[in-house]
């Protein structure tokens, strides 16, 4: 289809699609995200014509016609219809809402329809303008449709309704305008924000509308501006112009009519394309040519998928020619290498696919959010309930007094309904007001803070992270499942050569000896080569398809040649074969040029039979200089296996050497060939055109058609490319697991790669068992899924020390509706969870299950247009803003420039985040709470009468001024700890992971703690003024008085609760709480002295005065704010004393005075740090391994680097068969020190002084007892597990019958340290288990120990045995038949289902006392 | 996302403490030594200041006589609002045993009077009470116009009910003499709602000032003719009328009537000896089911005579106290086990 696309990437991409093609699956689309069409298509009505419209008719004829009498709305019926209709406003708004935030401009794309377009008849060519508006609001639709959009929030749309109810005369206590006020100076507040916002993109609209161009008019060049550009004109285009429109090109200065595009705007990939016009256009260069030109293109509606295009040229007098994205320029692509263009224009405006990708991704809410409507609900219940309470006492209090007193004059009743009305807005600032400005202003900062970190910079390309929302910014303290891609992600995404195997040859240097820098190095190949070896010809061949076989597109700069290619695989390949003496020099369309030993060879290029991640390959058929046609093909392992023709030779080793390619984890491609006969061709290539003008499923019959003629391949070898992992991944892995984060890597990739991958990131470790599913269909899926989950049993459902590792192929399976749920469970109780070889759809729609099912936050990140499913599905997506291009960077929600920046953004800021926006939400609730309650207490003493007690701009005010700032210092300064502890210890992330400091309950404990405050700063000044005179001159007072007493006690409490909340006080909030309350009494003291001069607050004339000199008003200023809090701080002092949390222990110790590192400063240091900090971590023990249901083994090569994992360190006690201990050096308990131990470990391991000495902790002979016990289990271990070595008899005789759920590890202590080798490293603080386990991986996988050799020991030796025994493995030098491990590992599983319980070996350890 | 490069160069300088979060940050820490000294010194402080002021409301003297039950029949005269024309006096006498020293100051006490109900306190006009534009009546609902429609000046429910007893105090110097208590009628209103908040419309005349509105339907006489004697003490700037003006916050509260003139016998206070308040009896109270009482106290510092301040400090010291004896005892029991309590 089309040339340039990323062609054979080869298997190692797996299932990435080609990047530019990438497409919204449509099954995804249809199922991931039903919200985008489908509300969409509601949207409409609901604004036009449904309840919206009823209640503004409604609203019309009530509202604006409002009653200004005072007997109407005296009436009995009038408040509760008013009510009615404000909840029905209120209701429909928040509806229409929920529909607004989806994205409006997703086109349906299965509708393909046919625009047509005249060329040189620009009358009848009236499609949309080429000008782009990106803004929100015009000049004159901002009014409307950004109070549309204020009041289509639940709460602004409430303050409306109070605002309005207020202009009811006499209903409202506190003045007509006091919610106004404060409503108008949130809306402006935010409206000058949206302006700002909205100016920025309307002048980078300008920029872009008023760019020339040039374009034919009237038979003549003329240069216009972009947006007079319109469709079916042509417009000429320089080199490194930008294009104004999609086009279809024409012609080009080029020979054939070529042209270079950049398409970095669109999807970020940098290397250029090859476009080229059809040839039946190809000489039309001059005006007078272009003007007669007549005729029409008929082409698809506008879309977004950016490689698609479907459109037919009919020419006058010709026979229609097919258009394909080969021929298509893009808006926003710049035009390189190429003089001048000329185009047709097809697509305008907004109607370009670049705009046309430019929609929003789907606005995400986070949890935090929910729960705060959900309590703001609740508040409003409250509100509800008060009123009620109110409305029955002053119904009680009528009552009481029978009828109305003499001095209220005539007697008037008001109905139930009005009272209601009264005191609702009374307390309706129960509902914080400012709470949503104020956390759009601190989450707005929080970004800021994430894009400013220095930490999160990456010098490499100088790239900051972003926060592209900030409506999630702690949501990313929240994170409970983390989906991450492979390549890219955890990789950096840079291939580099370093191994093949030609004919049956690996070349290449040993894994130890490969230094990372360097590239394919080894001289034996040349050699071979030059010496007339008998491969010689095969190698050859091989570096000529390497030069040949694929769409890289060579630079040159002076004798420089650079490549660009859409796969770095690709380029990476080319470069290695340039390495080798090979160089590819040049691409013409047709031909490619390599220089082979300084010989040039021209090789015609007939067919690219392109890469997609369906065929796992791609082809190219040449003819060759000698004139010879051949089909050079690289692909996937498996896919080229399959059509290896019988002649084929060097099957079995390339198979060996495939699989030691693997393990080292690099990434493999196979390379055959084919010559191919002269007929054989003709007939293909009939096929083929038949195929390429297929209609229907053209794509599909493509495919067909490559499938007939890549068959009987002979090959050639195989390439191994390795793929970097990034930088402190595996730290980061690490740190993150600690936080309770699990980890699920999808991949496209093989499961081999993807395992080793996670190995060296240490996400699998040597002595974690793993659970591998491979299948073939839903029934044995189904089997295998229940199977495993009936061996889990009882540990089903919690974590354990698991993997599970899943292939795409048996994934669709899983996730059948009958198996899902047994799957997800399996699943969910393991710590890894590794998915190869998944399509991007796969990838969504395991998210999205995940985040269904288990209700907790997940994170996808990723950085190819393969993620972009998942990104988008996640309640967070993170983009890798890497070498893969924009397009998942533009669908996340932040982006980072590494994988590593990950715990950072996690750990630190998505903690502080979270604790930042909750404290200020419960803060801003609590202040409401405790000022308007007071009304409640007042309505008691005043006869439930509606009266206020505060002046009603002091109310108002509250939120505005007096209180604002301490919220703000709370929601952008606050720090639970530094970040070097939260980075330091993982486990505070579980704090706010778990969301306990933020729920429902929370928030009632929150308003019970405010109600009491309310009560004490009632009562207390209440009683205070109450019998008695307080004033010098024996004056008396009166009711606001009292009032302003409260008030100024509310605002000192207040402001001292959110110090007392504050963990650590900086300068902003010393301004903040003392300023607020200075400001206050500055505020009192002017706003009492203002009437008459200016006609406001006349009852507050001389308060001031009076109050502030009064000895009671400070005697209470003291009292009272001390009576509250100090009931806050004895609790917390008990509740710290009695269940202290490891917060409290960090903060404890970074406040006595521990040193903590600077974090630049400890870097270097923090690897050893790192290993240090395991033996804190609270590793989740629970483990279950099943004799041989699960592989235990790893790699070879890594056996030796799972240095240093934590494993849970053996519990040699018979006692504690099922308990694994806990890990780590510090904690770490072995043999009969565990009773002990456990006690003392706990606490201990946290003192202050535990970082410089554990044994300061720890009895020195328990520590000693600790170690000693690992590195004898260690060094019994590994010659246990016979890697290579010679098999020797074990010094351990087998017991006769092994016992039943016996201790297993009884049985490692007796290695002791007999055993010679000293194969593996310390590793750290992982204990006699994880010998044992290696002991068993070594049985399980070490195909060279020779089966029944009589070292078995104890159950698990025996099964190992058993296993080894049964298995009769072929020997091949690595020791897996095939490389496709499907086979073996089903065969193990067949074992399995034989295996029954009683091989169950149980290490169930204790849970984290820490968090 | 690639931000460019001068971009890049212009950040570099700023990259402040604040924009890395690194501002230096005072850690609200709770440890033990900082909890109970603290609760100490805030209990003893609470303590001693209860102390002081229990002693110094202990200083006051203070007596109140409940007029209600005791002026019976004027009590009941009032309940029928036709007799409104009808004086009614009652004189009630009693002892006191010690002297009241330095100034003492006269009170009416009202019980079950709400002046703080919502529509009462709507009910006034602020800026016909300013002076500026006397038929101002626009809250005054449902008394803002007369019968014959002329607005009401003062308007309002308040200034409507205001209270109209009048209270004189005789000394009983033996049997037969009489004195009456000189008593000052002025500087019993806030300095402010005297001179700021109440002044009279500016006429020569004041009764010329206010013509064109009627009275309160409930007053003898019209506002100009509140305090005749003294022009300072008349119309709105009247101190009874301005002190009732002052809404109460309480259903039962007292109001400032009357200061002790220390002239004469007075000079120190009120002498002790037996003494009887006569009162004129207007006001009524038992529609509403209220009472009123009639207050003489004398003032200290801190003001009155309750004790409610005085406990709060007491009570709140002696919890606070409590509370870091026991939050001590726990530590120290804790620390020898070496688990801290409080950090």
């Amino acid at each position: 289809m089309e040339k340039n696309e990323r062609p054979a990437a080869g298997e190692s991409r797996g299932a990435a699609q080609p990047r530019g093609s990438w497409r919204w699956p449509k099954k995804l689309s249809s199922h991931l995200r039903p919200e985008a069409p489908l509300k969409l298509s509601r949207l409409s009505p609901v604004i036009k014509s449904k309840p919206v419209a009823l209640m503004f008719q409604v609203l019309n004829k009530y509202v604006l016609t409002a009653p200004t009498s005072t007997d109407l709305c005296m009436s009995h019926y009038e408040p509760t219809l008013w009510f009615l209709w404000t909840c029905l406003l209120l209701w429909g708004l928040s509806e229409v809402e929920e529909k607004m935030g989806w994205r409006q401009s997703l086109q349906g794309a299965d509708v393909p329809m046919a625009r047509t377009i005249y060329l040189n008849e620009p009358l009848r060519n009236t499609f949309c303008k080429n000008s782009i508006s990106t803004a929100k609001y015009s000049m004159w639709s901002f009014l409307p449709r950004y109070l549309y959009l204020q009041f289509s929030k639940t709460a602004n749309a409430f303050f409306l309704f109070i605002t309005i109810l207020q202009q009811i005369p006499e209903v409202s206590p506190t003045g007509k305008y006091t919610t106004l006020v404060p409503l108008l100076v949130i809306l402006v507040i935010s409206g000058v924000k949206e302006i700002v916002e909205d100016y920025k993109r309307h002048m980078a609209d300008k920029l872009v509308n008023s760019k020339n161009t040039i374009v034919l008019r009237q038979n003549a060049w003329q240069v216009i501006p972009w947006k007079e550009v319109n469709v079916g004109d042509i417009v000429k285009a320089t080199n490194g112009q930008f294009l104004p429109a999609d086009m279809v090109l024409i012609s080009s200065s080029e020979p054939q009519a070529t042209c270079f595009v950049a398409t970095s705007n669109l999807d970020g990939e940098t290397n250029l394309k090859i476009r080229q016009a059809l040839s039946e256009t190809a000489t039309m260069k001059t005006e007078k040519q272009l003007s007669s030109l007549s005729g029409k293109i008929k082409c698809e509606e506008p879309n977004f998928h950016f490689n698609s295009f479907m459109g037919t040229l009919y020419l006058k007098e010709k026979s229609p020619i097919s258009i394909g994205p080969d021929q298509v320029l893009l808006r926003g692509t710049q035009l390189k290498n190429t003089e001048w263009i000329l185009g047709v224009v097809v697509y305008t405006g907004f109607e370009t696919k670049f705009m046309q990708n430019a929609v929003k991704s789907p606005l995400k809410r986070s949890k935090v959010e929910k729960v705060t409507n959900m309590q703001i609900l609740v508040l409003f219940l409250l509100l509800l309930v008060m009123s009620l309470v109110s409305c029955v006492g002053a119904i009680y209090w009528k009552d009481r007094y029978r009828a109305e007193p003499w001095y209220l004059g005539k007697k008037d009743y008001h109905s139930f309904g009005f009272d209601l009305l009264v005191f609702i807005i009374l307390y309706h600032n129960l509902i914080p007001i400012s709470l949503l400005v104020t956390l759009e202003i601190v989450k707005y900062i929080q970004a800021l803070f994430i894009n400013w970190d220095e930490d999160m910079h990456f010098k490499g390309n100088n790239v900051y992270a972003m926060a592209r929302t900030s409506n999630l910014n702690e949501e990313l303290g929240q994170v409970e499942y983390l989906f991450s891609d492979k390549t890219g992600t955890l990789t950096c995404n840079i291939m580099t050569f370093k191994k093949c195997s030609i004919a049956g040859i690996m070349y290449g240097q040993s894994p130890c000896f490969i230094s990372d820098a360097y590239e394919f190095n080894d001289p034996a190949l040349l050699q071979n080569f030059k010496n007339d070896h008998p491969t010689k010809e095969y190698i050859k061949e091989f570096l000529t398809l390497l030069c040949v076989c694929h769409t890289v597109v060579p630079e040159r700069e002076g004798n420089n040649i650079s490549y660009q290619a859409s796969s770095p695989d690709e380029a990476a390949l080319v470069k290695g074969a340039k390495k080798l003496g090979f160089v590819f020099t040049a691409r013409m369309p047709n031909s490619v040029t390599i220089e082979a030993m300084g010989e040039e060879l021209t090789f015609e290029i007939l067919n690219v039979l392109e890469f997609s991640s369906n065929r796992k390959r791609m082809s190219i058929i040449v003819r060759t200089p000698e004139g010879q046609l051949r089909l050079y093909c690289k692909g996937a392992d498996s896919v080229i296996y399959e059509r290896l023709s019988e002649k084929s030779l060097f099957v079995e080793e390339t198979l060996v050497h495939l699989e030691n390619f693997a393990r080292e984890g690099l990434r493999t491609l196979c390379v055959a060939y084919i010559d191919l006969t002269e007929i054989e061709y003709k007939q293909w290539l009939v096929m083929y055109k038949k195929a390429s003008r297929a209609v229907r499923d053209r794509i599909q019959s493509l495919e067909d058609c490559y499938d007939s003629i890549e068959k009987k391949f002979l090959l050639l070898g195989a390439t191994a490319i390795e793929d970097r992992l990034q930088a402190r991944v595996p730290e980061t892995i690490t740190s993150l697991l600690k936080a309770n984060i699990k980890i699920w890597v999808l991949t496209g990739d093989k499961q081999e790669t993807a395992i080793n991958i996670a190995y060296s990131c240490k996400l699998l470790s040597g002595q974690m068992p793993r659970i591998q599913l491979n299948t073939n269909s839903l029934e044995a899926t189904q089997q295998v899924i229940n199977q495993n989950c009936q061996d889990l049993g009882a540990l089903l459902g919690k974590e354990n020390d698991l993997a599970l590792i899943i292939d795409g192929k048996t994934l669709k399976h899983a996730l059948h509706v009958e198996v899902r749920k047994c799957f997800l469970n399996l699943a969910l109780s393991c710590r890894t969870v590794l998915c190869c070889r998944l399509s991007p759809l796969q990838k969504a729609e395991i998210v999205d299950v995940v985040k269904k099912q288990v209700k907790a936050i997940t994170l996808a990140i990723g950085d190819g247009a393969n993620d972009v499913g998942m990104i988008q599905t996640a309640h967070v997506g993170v983009g890798i803003s890497g070498n893969e291009g924009m397009l998942a960077t533009n669908n996340s929600d932040y982006a980072i420039a590494q994988f590593s920046y990950l715990e950072k953004l996690l750990l630190v800021h998505g903690a502080w985040n979270y604790f930042r926006v909750t404290k200020c939400i419960l803060y801003c609730f609590y202040k409401n709470v405790v000022l308007y309650i007071i009304e409640l207490w007042f309505a008691i003493v005043n006869g439930f009468s509606g009266q206020i007690i505060f002046e009603r701009w002091c109310i108002s005010l509250y939120n505005v001024i007096f209180t604002s700032l301490p919220p703000f210092t709370l929601g952008i300064f606050e720090r639970c700890c530094s970040q070097e502890s939260l980075l330091r210890y993982p486990q505070l992330y579980r704090i706010s992971q778990t969301g306990d400091i933020f729920n429902i309950k929370v928030l009632w404990i929150q308003c019970i703690n405010a109600v009491v405050h309310s009560f004490i700063l009632f009562w207390l000044p209440a009683k205070m003024l109450e019998h008695d005179v307080v004033l010098q001159s024996g004056y008396t007072t009166d009711y606001l008085f009292l009032g302003n007493f409260v008030y100024t006690y509310v605002v000192v409490t207040v402001c001292l609760k959110a110090g007392l909340e504050t963990m650590s006080w900086n300068k902003f909030t010393h301004l903040a709480i003392w300023g607020s309350i200075m400001i206050w009494l500055g505020f009192f003291a002017v706003y009492s002295s203002l009437w008459p001069t200016i006609p406001v607050a006349p009852e507050m004339t001389g308060q001031g005065n009076m109050a502030l000199v009064c000895p009671h008003f400070w005697l209470g200023f003291f009292i009272v704010p001390i009576v509250c809090l100090i009931q806050n701080v004895a609790w917390k002092s008990i509740r710290n004393t009695c269940h202290r949390t490891l917060l409290e222990e960090v903060r404890e110790m970074e406040s006595s005075g521990v040193q903590v590192l600077r974090r630049d400063s400890s870097q270097r240091s923090k690897v050893e740090e790192v290993n240090l900090q395991r033996s804190v971590s609270p590793r989740p023990c629970q483990v279950v391994f099943r004799n041989n249901s699960v592989d235990l083994g790893a790699p070879r090569r890594l056996f030796a680097q799972v240095a240093g994992d934590p494993g849970c360190s053996g519990n040699l006690g018979a006692r504690s068969v099922r308990r694994c201990a806990r890990c780590g050096a510090g904690r770490g308990r072995a043999g009969r020190s565990s009773a002990r131990s456990e006690s003392a470990g706990v606490r201990v391991g946290w003192s202050p002084g535990w970082f410089t000495e554990s044994r300061r902790v720890l009895p020195v002979r328990e520590a000693n007892a600790t170690s000693e016990g690992r590195k004898q289990a260690f060094r019994g271990a590994p010659e246990v597990q016979a890697r290579g070595a010679p098999r020797q008899p074990h010094p351990v005789p087998a017991p006769e019958k092994p016992p039943k759920f016996a201790a297993p590890w009884t049985l490692f202590t007796n290695l002791g340290p007999s055993s010679p080798t000293g194969l593996v490293r310390d590793a750290g603080p992982a204990g006699p288990r994880t010998a044992g386990e290696q002991v068993l991986g070594g049985r399980l996988r070490g195909a060279e120990t020779e089966v029944g050799a009589g070292v078995c020991t104890g159950v698990c030796a025996a099964r190992a045995c058993e296993f080894a025994r049964e298995e009769k493995r072929p020997e091949t030098p690595s020791g897996i038949a095939c490389p496709r491990t499907q086979g073996w590992v089903s065969r193990s599983r067949a074992r399995l289902f034989r295996g029954g319980p009683s091989s169950r070996l149980f290490c169930a350890g204790t849970r984290s006392w820490a968090c | 996302m690639k931000r460019k490069c001068q971009d890049y160069e212009s950040r570099l300088p700023d990259n402040t403490a604040m924009k890395q979060q690194q501002l230096p940050a005072f850690r609200l820490q709770l440890s033990a030594n900082e909890i109970l000294s603290g609760f100490f010194a805030i209990g003893l402080f609470c303590l001693g200041m209860g102390i002081i002021l229990l002693l110094s409301a202990k200083s006051i003297r203070e007596v109140e006589i409940n007029y209600t039950a005791k002026c019976a029949t004027c009590a009941k005269l009032r309940e029928d609002a036709t007799n409104f024309d009808k004086e009614c006096n009652c004189s009630i006498s009693f002892y006191l045993p010690q002297k009241m020293e330095g100034n003492v100051y006269l009170y009416y006490k009202l019980y079950g009077f709400y002046q703080n109900l919502y529509r009462y306190i709507l009910s006034r006009s602020n800026i016909q009470l300013v002076g500026t534009d006397v038929k101002d009546v626009r809250n005054c609902a449902p008394f803002k116009t007369s019968d014959n429609g002329l607005p009401i000046a003062p308007c309002g429910a308040i200034a409507n009910s205001m209270f109209n007893d009048t209270i004189v105090l005789l000394y009983n110097f033996n049997s037969s003499t009489h004195i009456r208590v000189p008593m000052v009628r002025t500087e019993t209103a806030w300095w402010t709602d005297k001179y700021v908040k109440f002044q009279n419309p500016t006429f020569q005349n004041l009764s010329s000032a206010f013509a064109g509105t009627a009275k309160p339907p409930n007053w003898p006489k019209p506002v100009y003719e509140l305090d005749e004697k003294d022009p300072g003490n008349n119309g709105f700037v009247n101190d009874d009328f301005i002190v009732w003006m002052r809404t109460a916050a309480f259903p039962n509260f007292k109001k400032l009537y009357r200061r002790l003139h220390r002239i004469g016998n007075f000079t120190e206070g009120l002498p002790a000896g037996s003494y009887s308040f006569i009162i004129n009896y207007n006001f009524p109270v038992g529609r509403f089911q209220g009472q009123k009482a009639v207050v003489l106290s004398t003032l200290t510092w801190s003001g009155g005579s309750s004790l409610f301040l005085a406990l709060a400090y007491l009570v709140t010291g002696a919890v606070t106290l409590l509370a870091s004896f026991s939050m001590m005892a726990v530590h120290l029991k804790l620390k020898e086990r070496k688990t801290f309590f409080l950090q």
